[in-house]
Parts: structure tokens; C-alpha cells; sequence
């Protein structure tokens, strides 16, 4: 594959967290979280993306084709947008996978045991009141993963695309999980939402 | 921590921007919409249903709230909510502007019979119902000149004719795309020249000025649809105060006080003429171009969004800077390509590597309806790019929107 193949969309969720999609399969294995450059080790793409100078990248997801970054600099993704898509790029061209596997916890890792708790009470809040709620304006929230307490999640059907669907992640969902499950600490909505064919609310004023 | 109450429609752009400056400035946010959240139950501190048609109903209803979760500032983030805001600002004792300054920014013929009575330079209006015989009217009015609707935001309905037979055809247009919203029409002189915008913040009821955008793509109608803003403006050194002074006066003209303006006039050799004056941030997601503060020295970006600055005006916290970044920036409202169902768009990738472009966003989605002007109103999507020059960036908007391609399902045109 060569860089020219390589398509990428950079779709800012807000000023901290950006999602890449490739045109190509970036890790089919699940997901992948890296919550620093040492985690990134043995992963061509995180490595890549974590040297990017001054974006200040502080983690990275990484489900199918899309790559979720997030950043704690102020400045706009338009700024450093376009270098850590380069960064994507190279490291799709060469020939080693550019997301290893997940490394298996070992019997003491106590974070993966905790992880793997909370992954089970935010799956029964989902199931049991976020999904319920979300399906009276015909959404749905799909629990992706949970790595390092943080909560990886997609919409669907009314939500995906939707006009309000930040007002229903900020001031919903994560309102439930900091009630509900305190020790959750972020949310990463991997959705594509340009893809969203009925979104329930949408924009339609200049 | 300050709570914002923030008017947020179901139907805007501006979502995720406002929640995101809320968090950047961590206050506590209260988001009413007029449809009701389906977690209101679940957040009733965060979330609100307000009648947002009847901003009096709007405002007791936020009064009771905020018995219970006091609230500090109030936000509109368009047209309506604007006048929604004052209503609350004014029933809370909050920082806003006057209810009636709010309504006669909304309404296009209040807004120039104050105008007129200062002695702002406006087009010459008169208005108009539709219980009257066009053909009548067409003979009476003079030309060119512009049809308007009364409370339409985007330049939706906004025709222009040149001659009888064209004024009785936008008539019927208009009145179909008004259906029974309202009874009355303006019809106002066209009035030649350079078209800009200009952005602002009211505090205390002085006029700061946060960008003034060209708008290079001519405005001479049949239709209005806007597609390019540029900033910093190039409009001659000496006539950019002259604009400046006509939008301050525009502002006191209807007594607006506090918060968001923004003001599009247009410039000949008669000097500026205000066209339109909103008490609301720039539109659609157009905000983004915006940064304030300067990095890096000077050099570098911006950190701050006009988002921001909005509401931290409005709970009184501090500004860092009401000084757009020194690089100029550019968007683009992309042009709706036709009507029909959207299928596809094709070449974002290669629009997006041209450079100085920073972001291309298509907001339209696959399945969608597209509906040209005048009966339209809602872009696809939107070009952002960034330079040393706004030559320069203008360049790069049209050379990125070159590369893409709208694919409309055949057959799809008529709906």
C-alpha cells in the first residue's frame, strides 16, 4: 500500500478529542487504548502518532478503521490535524502491523481486573437504563471496550449523526456513569457520525 | 461553580461547540432545548425542556428552575433563543439585553423602521401583505429591489427582481415557501457594492469588534446563498472604521446591550448601508474559523473559540482576549450542488490535502434531501483553511471545493 492510497477524514469531537477515519482496516482485532508513548511501544501507528510534535497527545484509540486521539494542548485540531495524519499514514505503509495485539493481563494486574469489573456495571447501566432512554427517540449506545477506567462507546440509529447527540453524551450518559459508576474516568464516543443516515435531531439553521 | 443556562434549538449546528467551551471554561451547564431530552429525568440539573416559541413562558419556566439550581448567565445561540435569552436575563436579573432590543433584531421590519428613525443608512423598505394583489404591487415598486420574509434566518426567501414579470414570480415563491408563516413581506431597494460581516461583542453596551470578514463572492442576487467569509478584511484602510461606526450606531439604534452581534452591511460610494443586524454569534458552523489569544509568541493559533468568549461574558468570568488571532482564515459554506437526495461526496480526502486547508466537513448525510435557494437554506458542509494571506486562503477554499463532488441519486431532483 502506498501513502497515496491512504484516505483519511479527521472529524473533531470537540477540542480535545479528534477521530481519523482511514479508508483502510487500522486494527480488526477489537480495541486497542494507549494512555501513553510507553504503551504505544510495539505499535507503529500510537508510536507515530504520540511523536507528533506539540500536539501533546495524551491517548489513543484504535477500533477497526477509525483512530480516536485525544490531546490536552488548546490549540485547534486544524493545527495538528494534518501532522498526525501523516503520522497515520506512515505507519499503514510499512510492513509491520501498525496496532499489536492486546497484551494479555497477567494474574496481578490489578488494572485489568478492575477494568473488566467496571466494564460489567457499565454494560448492566447500558442495558438496564442508557439504552432504554436512548431508544424513545430510537438511538441506541453500544459499550465498545472499557481500558484504564475510560468508557469506549458508539451510537446508533437516532443518536448516530445526531444534532444533539453531545448534549445526550455530556449531560446523559456521562452524568449516569459519574452517578452510577464514579469510578469511570472518561468517555470516548468512537461513532461515526457523518455516517448517520436518521439522526433524530438535525441541524438545519445557517 | 457558575451555571450557564444554555438555549440550545434541536435543530442547530452549535452543539457541540457551546458544550465543548462549557467544559474548557468549567462551569456547570444547564442545556434547555424546546424538545425534551430523553435523560432529563436522569440529569434534572443539566437538562431542561423551555417553551422556546414563547420566550415569556420560556422565562417562568427558567425562573422556577432556577429556584433549584440558581443560575448565573444566560445564552441564545440563534435568531430566536436570542429573544428567549432576554426574556430569562430580564425575569433572572441576569447580564442580557432588553426583550425588546432581542425582538426588533428577530423582526426585519422593526429592525429598519429603528434603524431608519436614527438615521442608520438602511435600504429603502416598505412592507407588504400578501392579501395584496402582486400584479398591483409589481406595477407600484421600484427596481431592482429585494423580497424578503419577515423572520427567516440564511437568506431563505430572499429574491431579488428587476422588473414586474420577476417581481410577481418571487411573489408567488415567497408565498409558497412562507406557507401561512406570515402574512407580510418586506420589499426593499437593492442596493449595490461590497458585501461584509462583522463580528461582535457587546459589553456594557460598547462594541468590540472580534472579526470583520469579506464576503468576495459577488451578492447581486437572484438568490442569496452565501458561501465565502474571509478575515481579515481587505476593504480600504479608513472605510473598515466607517463600517465600524455604522454597526455601533445600528446597535444602539435598537438598544442592544450585551452579548453576541453580527451584522452584515454593504459598502459603495455612498459609504456603508446596514443590511441585516442579529443579536447572535455568527451561523452554522462557521464560528470555527475563529480563534482568539495568540500562541506561540503571536505567531501561532489561537486557543480560544468564540464559544467561549460568549459565555464567559455572560457569567462575568474573565477574558483572556478579545484579539482574534493574528493568520488570516477563511470558510467556506459550501454551495448546495442541486436538488436531490445526496447519494455520496466524493474527493473530501483530496479536498482536505490542499494546503492551508485545515478541515472540510460535510454536515448533509447520505439519504438527505437537498433543496437549493431560496426554498433551502442548509449547506452540505463547510471549508475551513488558515494562512498568512486571505488571498491566499480564499484560493485554497476554491481550490478545495473544486475537488469535491455531490453525487445526487438519479431521478431525485423533484421532491
Amino acid at each position: 500500500m502506498s501513502n497515496a492510497d491512504v484516505r483519511i477524514t479527521a472529524e473533531p469531537i470537540d477540542n480535545h478529542r479528534c477521530k481519523f477515519v482511514v479508508s483502510e482496516p487500522v486494527h480488526a482485532a477489537g480495541v486497542r487504548r494507549f494512555a501513553s508513548a510507553q504503551d504505544a511501544k510495539g505499535s507503529p501507528l500510537a508510536e507515530a502518532i504520540f511523536a507528533v510534535p506539540g500536539a501533546g497527545v495524551t491517548e489513543i484509540i484504535v477500533s477497526g478503521n477509525i483512530v480516536t486521539v485525544v490531546k490536552d494542548n488548546a490549540a485547534p485540531w486544524q493545527a495538528v490535524g494534518r501532522a498526525v495524519g501523516s503520522a497515520i499514514r506512515s505507519a499503514l505503509t510499512v510492513d509491520v502491523p501498525a496496532v499489536a495485539p492486546a497484551r494479555k493481563p497477567s494474574p496481578g494486574d490489578a488494572s485489568a481486573i478492575n477494568d473488566d469489573a467496571l466494564y460489567e456495571r457499565v454494560a448492566q447501566l447500558f442495558d438496564e437504563q442508557v439504552n432504554p432512554m436512548v431508544a424513545r427517540h430510537g438511538g441506541r449506545v453500544e459499550l465498545i471496550d472499557v481500558q484504564d477506567a475510560v468508557v469506549m462507546l458508539r451510537m446508533g440509529g437516532g443518536c448516530q449523526g445526531c444534532g444533539m447527540a453531545d448534549v445526550t453524551l455530556r449531560q446523559g450518559i456521562e452524568g449516569m456513569l459519574a452517578q452510577h459508576v464514579p469510578e469511570v474516568r472518561g468517555i470516548v464516543d468512537i461513532t461515526d457520525h457523518a455516517q448517520g443516515a436518521n439522526p433524530y435531531f438535525q441541524a438545519s439553521k445557517k | 461553580m457558575p451555571r450557564l443556562l444554555l438555549l440550545l434549538p434541536s435543530t442547530t449546528y452549535r452543539t457541540a461547540a457551546f458544550v465543548e467551551a462549557a467544559r474548557r471554561a468549567g462551569v456547570d451547564l444547564t442545556v434547555a432545548s424546546e424538545r425534551p431530552s430523553t435523560f432529563e429525568a436522569a440529569n434534572p440539573a443539566g437538562l431542561l425542556t423551555l417553551d422556546l416559541a414563547h420566550p415569556e413562558r420560556a422565562a417562568d419556566e427558567a425562573h422556577a428552575f432556577a429556584r433549584q439550581h440558581p443560575i448565573d448567565g444566560v445564552v441564545g445561540v440563534d435568531d430566536d433563543t436570542a429573544i428567549v435569552a432576554a426574556a430569562v436575563a430580564e425575569r433572572l436579573d441576569l447580564k442580557g439585553n432588553p426583550v425588546a432590543a432581542a425582538e426588533a433584531a428577530r423582526d426585519k421590519h422593526r429592525q429598519r423602521l429603528l434603524l431608519a428613525e436614527q438615521g442608520v443608512p438602511v435600504p429603502g423598505f416598505a412592507l407588504h401583505g400578501f392579501d395584496e394583489d402582486p400584479e398591483a404591487l409589481a406595477r407600484r415598486v421600484t427596481y431592482p429591489c429585494v423580497l424578503k420574509p419577515l423572520r427567516l434566518s440564511a437568506s431563505r426567501g430572499v429574491i431579488r427582481a428587476d422588473d414586474p414579470a420577476a417581481f410577481v414570480r418571487a411573489h408567488a415563491r415567497l408565498r409558497a415557501i412562507l406557507e401561512s408563516c406570515d402574512a407580510a413581506f418586506l420589499v426593499e431597494d437593492f442596493v449595490p457594492g461590497y458585501e461584509v460581516a462583522l463580528e461582535g461583542l457587546l459589553v456594557n453596551r460598547r462594541l468590540h469588534v472580534l472579526a470583520l470578514f469579506d464576503k468576495p463572492d459577488p451578492l447581486d442576487g437572484p438568490y442569496f446563498e452565501e458561501t465565502i467569509y474571509l478575515t481579515p478584511s481587505r476593504v480600504p484602510k479608513g472605510l473598515d472604521s466607517l463600517i465600524v461606526q455604522c454597526a455601533g450606531r445600528a446597535v444602539r439604534a435598537l438598544g442592544l446591550v450585551e452579548g453576541a452581534v453580527h451584522a452584515e452591511l454593504r459598502y459603495n460610494d455612498r459609504g456603508p448601508w446596514l443590511i441585516e443586524l442579529a443579536a447572535r454569534p455568527i451561523g452554522g458552523r462557521c464560528s470555527a474559523v475563529l480563534r482568539f489569544g495568540t500562541g506561540d509568541g503571536g505567531r501561532g493559533t489561537g486557543t480560544t473559540s468564540l464559544e467561549e468568549i460568549i459565555l464567559r461574558h455572560a457569567l462575568g468570568m474573565p477574558i483572556a482576549s478579545l484579539e482574534r488571532e493574528p493568520r488570516a482564515a477563511g470558510v467556506m459554506m459550501i454551495p448546495i450542488p442541486g436538488a436531490g437526495v445526496l447519494q455520496e461526496v466524493r474527493g473530501v480526502a483530496e479536498a482536505r490535502a490542499v494546503p492551508l486547508v485545515e478541515d472540510v466537513q460535510i454536515t448533509a448525510h447520505p439519504g438527505e434531501r437537498l433543496v437549493p435557494f431560496p426554498d433551502g437554506s442548509r449547506y452540505p458542509g463547510f471549508i475551513f483553511a488558515r494562512g498568512e494571506t486571505p488571498v491566499a486562503v480564499e484560493a485554497a477554499l476554491r481550490e478545495a471545493h473544486g475537488r469535491l463532488q455531490f453525487v445526487l441519486e438519479p431521478g431525485s431532483g423533484a421532491p
